[in-house]
């Protein structure tokens, strides 16, 4: 017997959810409402008395001082209702943690099919509104189709006794778990058995796959175990482990590059190698604090003697596009079980974001799935309750708004641990598995969401993607598994632990089971959400917030002990061999018997057609633009483009504090509102050295050439590092790449080879960039499909590839946190520097996109050239002889001037003339370039001399000084002034483009 | 003489465990985080310990208000284990989550000494939506309150969805009237925030961050005193060293600026309250 509880709160409360409704529906659609108010629905699935839903009615679900309930529905008058649950099997992290309670308050344990389910009824009042309306508000603002459901009621349809029904969102598949064999009689079957399954085969592997099977030696002993065809759930895990998401097959793949222009043709074979690895293990021997790279799932480097840091990044593009919310949490969720999954297992300790999307107040012609303001409203919160549930201070984060992201959102979450030295004894970033461990899955349950989520994100996203791969994460799960795990590690309990991601348990155990070579695992004990899962679903399924780890059967007491104390489910399902095969049963028949080393043998390379060509070649030039007059408005209107404008009510939407280590916090300054270079944390609390972490995005400059987008983007994230106090011998990279789709086909993708030819000037940028800065690559992941098909106004479909973008993280310690600095000018008659050279390098700056243009010159990192400075910049930080330090970056001097009062709160007198200069530069060139390698520094006049030491020969000088009056004064390089503004209206310019967010 | 001894409560998707023991560390207690789960099986006891300080987080989530299944789980198991551990002249700290989990118990406000009913809620800000943000906080010094002795202005960081303090007119009189409202939101200049937002983050009645039971032994609070543990946590630091060093400088705000580690204070306090 169901039972339905309506919950709201009293009438003369403020609804605070139900206020944010009616302004979205205002702003959005221009619907004026009067009020919405919001009615949470607990719908209880279980046999329990009236005594006891009257328990829990008021000891769990109603809160006495503010909430009104009823087991029939409240009396709340509307115009109209909106009622939105979830679809049958989405996760329901309220529902679930109210069986917790409700068992918990009631000391009885809820049946087998009993479950709680949460949803929402809106009531909203306005005149005129039609049921068309409410059905707009539903599928637009409140509820995704994918995973919700919803109805709507007119007061007329309203039955006061009824109310919704009971409607019980129950998972019944009714289906006995099959496995089934595939016939490998031919390519063409086999090919056409792929696409019917969704397997995502590569045709090429097709062959390779046959041969295996066919292998008289493979069929007699798969005879042995009464297997001949392979199975479903043997296909399945063949197509995980060679997935582009897996195995990074462009990456890893043959370029064929040629230059149009001189015909010169070069053969790269395999960019993973040559351009990450090899550099890295070439860093790791000169980098003595490199402990652990390329191999685990997160990189490892040396914080002090006992302990160490790890980090990593990932993407979560398709999932993000299609639920954004869903998306964004699963994927800040996820990349946090990556530290947790590194040598024995870190505490998590930071996040940071990247979100690039289509322009917030998008209304041309297309129409993507979700309108670009509602998709960045779900992924900001989505990584909000990802992040600040799982206790992890969110410290920086950037958003790029491009037209070119309408197709395909990018979602860049990235993840630091920290872990002891040494866990009970042994170096704790080691692992492996042994013969005779077992193998244990911790954490949640395993049901249908996610199957071919790993083969979905390496296709485009078009109308018949399948939806099932969207996911909530659970971030409560999941910080009790990770305190466990934490406490076993500490233990010495953990041999080896590794995250279920993508491809879940066929990843997780398919990598873990070739350290050991080989495993046999028991499908039918991985604990399931529901009945009726296929065996291949089980293995497969990439069900959040699971962990797999090997163990010693001697400490399996102790581990179940340990995971009792902490409410975490942790199941064996198997032990690690070194028999060479993957053998799986499921109620002791064999589904899977497959040699370890075979993914890793005969597969075919990929291959790819690279044709360059210039950016002169395709016709690019400078605009021919004349000097402008009116600079003060320039500068404001400069300040509230989007990509530059504050981002303010992001910012605070996310812990960035909690764990007591933030040093220098996102948001800095005398009103403590402007952006900050990089975040300082100060991870040990006993110690006063710290982390300082940065990332870059500069998506636009590949619109001329990916090779200077990479350097740049590589330069920007250093020089933000290095602004905060970092230290330029030790800084980590993490790169992610996310790039549109790079094989040519002349329908589908006829500029394919063009798109191949940035990635590979991308990774050779990459190369040269680090080896210069002398950054190992402590992790980095690809992400290669970054298109989307758009309906147009007639009916037709625009294919819209994103920019290729890299996102370039920086980690580095500093030695002294006391040393740090921040962005913001501090004392009037203090000396502004300008550092580092300013050229005529316009080409793909927020100026030239401000008024139309691409442009041609392209900044350029001249790397032995700013490593001088950068290195006699660290020595001016660490003798503490700097007031400010801040990067410029996109928008050029004259944003940042103008950032850097604002941070003050006080004013500055500047000549341009006297900025270090590079050629002939007029001012709004002088303003606006986009050069790299610069900084802005505010010193105490009094350090003036010793200061300049360090700068001795090179490109620096005195720009001009800190003013008590708060006004931003510029002369141009005629000597003229250009710029008056009182700092406070250049604020607020650059408040004014979201300013109305919270 | 022994050290006093703390416990911070852990587990169930709590947060601040490691910097609210080190907070406890460096007011010269001896901490111990603790399961909720080792508690309700008897490993560990309540009696053994001084303090109890209930943390920050999102104990189950916070599915069904922010601290709501905690405060059941804890009142089915140890309900009475913690009124005795009260009566006995112990301490409680609710830190936001923890805070919200003492409003829940009932601990908070206890008006008349009645240390199970819930009068008072902490529910939705106003302005709809997490925020992480320093403020400016008076402190009733006609209080009881032990945490807050000799201390009138404190600045912390708060970090939460569901701050929002809420009771009745008769129960804010009688909060008033037993000087229980410890600490305030205020502006730049100390004086009342009087509902202004951001200064007052989240709509809290009478600006209310904080409130102690009768006896000033139970206190929650909303902002995070654990967080200012060290003089660089504050957010004006990297300016004040500025000013402090240059010749002649003055410091803009520096009448505003209060004491650094403001918030470890609160904890000695509390270790100073047994010695």
């Amino acid at each position: 017997m169901a039972h339905r509880l309506e919950i709201t709160l009293k009438e003369t409360l403020i609804d605070a959810e139900g206020e944010g409704i009616r302004r979205k529906a205002r702003d959005y659609f221009d619907l004026a409402l009067d009020r919405v108010r919001v009615v949470q629905v607990v719908t209880i699935d279980a046999d329990l008395t009236d005594t006891q839903l009257e328990t829990i009615r008021t000891e769990v679900f109603t809160n006495p001082v503010t909430q009104v309930s009823s087991f029939s529905p409240l009396d709340i008058p509307f115009d109209g209702c909106i009622w939105v649950g979830y679809r049958p099997g989405v996760k329901d992290n309220p529902g679930d943690t109210a069986v917790e309670a409700v068992s918990d308050v009631l000391g009885i344990q809820l049946g087998t099919g009993a479950a709680i389910y949460t949803s929402r009824r809106y009531c909203l009042t306005g005149t005129g509104l039609t049921a068309a309306d409410m059905d707009k508000i539903a599928g637009e603002l409140l509820a995704n189709d994918i995973i919700q459901q919803w109805r709507v009621y007119l007061p007329s349809d309203w039955s006061s006794e009824e109310g919704i029904g009971l409607i019980l969102p129950k998972v019944r598949l009714n289906h006995r778990p099959t496995v089934n064999t595939l016939s490998v009689d031919s390519d063409d079957l086999l090919r056409k058995l792929s696409d019917e399954r969704n397997l995502a085969l590569n045709a090429n592997d097709i062959p390779v796959i046959r041969a295996y099977f066919q292998n008289p030696s493979v069929r007699a002993d798969r005879k042995a175990v009464n297997l001949a065809d392979p199975t479903d759930i043997e296909l399945e895990y063949i197509s995980q482990g060679r997935s582009d998401h897996c195995n990074h097959n462009s990456f890893r793949g043959k370029f064929r590059y040629v230059d149009a222009e001189t015909g010169v043709a070069q053969i790269e074979d395999n960019l993973f190698k040559t351009y990450i690895e090899a550099p890295t293990l070439a860093l790791k021997k000169r980098k003595k604090w490199v402990m652990s790279v390329l191999w685990d799932n997160a990189g490892v480097g040396r914080f002090d003697d006992d302990h160490f840091y790890v980090i990593t990044g990932e993407t979560h593009n398709s999932p993000s596009n299609m639920e954004a919310y869903g998306g964004a949490i699963t994927g800040i969720v996820g990349v946090y079980r990556d530290p947790l999954g590194t040598g024995k297992g870190a505490r998590l300790i930071m996040g940071g974001y990247g979100y690039c999307v289509g322009p917030r107040d998008y209304s041309g012609p297309l129409t993507p799935r979700l309108s670009p303001r509602r998709l960045l409203d779900g992924v900001i919160e989505g990584v909000k309750d990802g992040g600040n549930k799982s206790g992890i201070p969110t410290t920086f984060g950037q958003v790029v708004f491009h037209p070119g992201y309408l197709g395909k959102c990018l979602v860049y979450v990235t993840a630091v641990g920290m872990m002891p030295a040494t866990a009970a004894g042994t170096p704790a970033h080691e692992k492996r598995t042994s013969p005779g461990e077992l193998v244990i899955m911790c954490g949640g349950r395993v049901g249908k969401d996610g199957i071919h989520g790993v083969t979905v994100s390496s296709e485009s996203f078009s109308a018949t993607t399948p939806a099932g791969h969207v996911q909530i994460g659970d971030p409560y799960t999941q910080k009790k598994m990770h305190d466990f795990l934490l406490e076993a590690r500490d233990e010495g309990l953990i041999q080896f632990i590794t995250d279920n991601g993508g491809g879940g348990l066929s990843s997780s155990i398919g990598e873990s089971a070739r350290i050991s070579n080989g495993c046999e695992i028991d499908l039918e004990k991985v604990p399931l959400k529901y009945d009726g899962l296929d065996q291949w679903e089980i293995w497969v399924s990439e069900s959040q917030e699971r962990m797999t780890v090997a163990i010693r059967p001697g400490d399996l007491a102790r581990f179940m002990e340990l995971s009792a104390r902490h409410a975490v489910e942790s199941t064996v399902i198997g032990r690690y061999t070194d028999s060479g095969k993957l053998h799986i049963r499921y109620e002791g028949v064999t589904c899977a018997y497959i040699d370890m080393d075979f993914l890793e043998s005969g597969f075919p390379q990929w291959e790819f057609d690279a044709v360059w060509r210039s950016p002169v070649h395709r016709g690019l030039t400078e605009p021919v633009l004349g000097l402008p007059g009116n600079f003060s408005t320039l500068i404001e209107d400069m300040l509230a483009r989007p990509n530059i404008a504050s981002r303010e009510w992001i910012t605070r939407q996310y812990d960035h504090e909690v764990q007591g280590t933030s040093i220098i916090k996102p948001l800095v300054g005398v009103d403590r509102d402007v952006n900050s270079d990089a975040a300082v944390i100060r991870p040990v609390l006993t110690s006063e050295k710290g982390i300082a972490f940065s990332q870059a995005l500069l998506p636009s400059y590949s619109a001329i050439d990916a090779y200077h987008m990479t350097t740049c983007t590589i330069d920007e994230a250093v020089r933000r590092v290095l602004a905060v106090g970092g230290d330029l011998d030790h800084i980590g990279g993490v790169d992610n790449f996310c790039w549109p789709d790079i094989q040519f086909h002349p329908q589908t993708n006829p500029d394919g080879p063009f798109k191949a030819a940035q990635l590979v000037r991308s990774c050779r940028a990459l190369k040269e960039t680090c080896l210069a800065y002398e950054i190992p690559l402590l992790s980095g992941k690809d992400s290669m499909y970054v298109d989307g098909h758009l309906p147009g106004k007639y009916g037709e479909t625009h294919k819209v590839s994103a920019p290729e973008t890299m996102q370039f993280s920086a980690i580095s310690v500093v030695p002294d946190i006391n040393r740090c600095v921040t962005m913001d000018i501090k004392m009037p008659g203090d000396l502004v520097y300008v550092i580092g050279v300013t050229r005529n390098e316009l080409g793909g700056s927020e100026y030239y996109a401000h008024l139309g243009y691409t442009g041609l010159n392209v900044p350029r990192v001249r790397s032995s050239e700013f490593i001088l400075l950068y290195r006699a910049l660290a020595a001016a930080i660490s003798q503490d002889l700097v007031a400010s330090v801040h990067g410029v970056y996109a928008g050029g001097l004259g944003v940042h001037l103008a950032l850097i009062a604002m941070g003050g709160g006080l004013g500055m007198s500047v000549d341009l003339s006297r900025v270090p200069a590079g050629g002939a530069v007029r001012t709004d060139q002088v303003l606006f370039s986009e050069s790299a390698g610069r900084f802005l520094v505010s010193i105490d006049p009094a350090r003036r001399s010793a200061f300049e030491a360090l700068f001795d020969g090179l490109p620096v000088a005195v720009v001009g000084q800190v003013e008590e009056k708060p006004d931003l004064l510029i002369r141009g390089m005629d000597g003229d002034p250009v710029v008056d503004i009182p700092v406070q209206r250049l604020k607020a310019s650059w408040k004014k483009t979201f300013g109305d967010l919270i | 003489m022994n050290k006093i001894k703390a416990l911070v409560l852990t587990g169930y998707g709590l947060n601040c465990d490691i910097e609210t023991a080190h907070a406890c560390t460096l007011a010269g207690a001896e901490a111990t985080r603790v399961h909720i789960n080792a508690l309700i099986d008897g490993s560990v006891r309540l009696g053994d310990f001084q303090l109890m300080v209930f943390i920050g987080g999102f104990s189950w989530g916070d599915d069904h208000g922010a601290g709501v299944i905690q405060s059941v789980r804890m009142k089915t198991h140890l309900g009475d284990e913690m009124q005795r551990f009260i009566r006995a002249g112990n301490l409680v700290l609710g830190i936001c989550n923890g805070f919200q989990v003492l409003v829940n118990l009932g601990l908070l406000p206890a008006l008349d000494g009645d240390y199970q009913q819930r009068r008072v809620a902490l529910i939705h800000n106003d302005c709809g939506n997490f925020r992480d943000q320093w403020v400016q906080l008076r402190i009733n010094s006609r209080s009881p309150c032990v945490f807050t002795r000799k201390m009138t202005r404190i600045e912390l960081p708060v970090r939460h969805g569901e701050g929002k303090f809420y009771a009745e007119s008769e129960v804010i009189a009688g909060l008033e009237s037993g000087h229980q409202i410890v600490m305030q939101y205020a502006g730049k200049d100390g004086k009342p925030a009087h509902g202004r937002f951001p200064d007052n983050p989240n709509g809290s009645v009478r600006d209310i961050a904080g409130i102690c039971d009768p006896t000033g032994r139970v206190f929650g609070l909303m902002p995070h005193p654990e967080a200012d543990n060290h003089p660089a946590s504050h957010p004006d630091w990297s300016r004040k060293r500025a000013s402090d060093r240059h010749p002649g400088g003055h410091y803009h705000e520096k009448a505003a600026a209060p004491d650094s580690l403001s918030g470890i204070r609160m904890f000695q306090n509390a270790v100073d309250y047994f010695n």
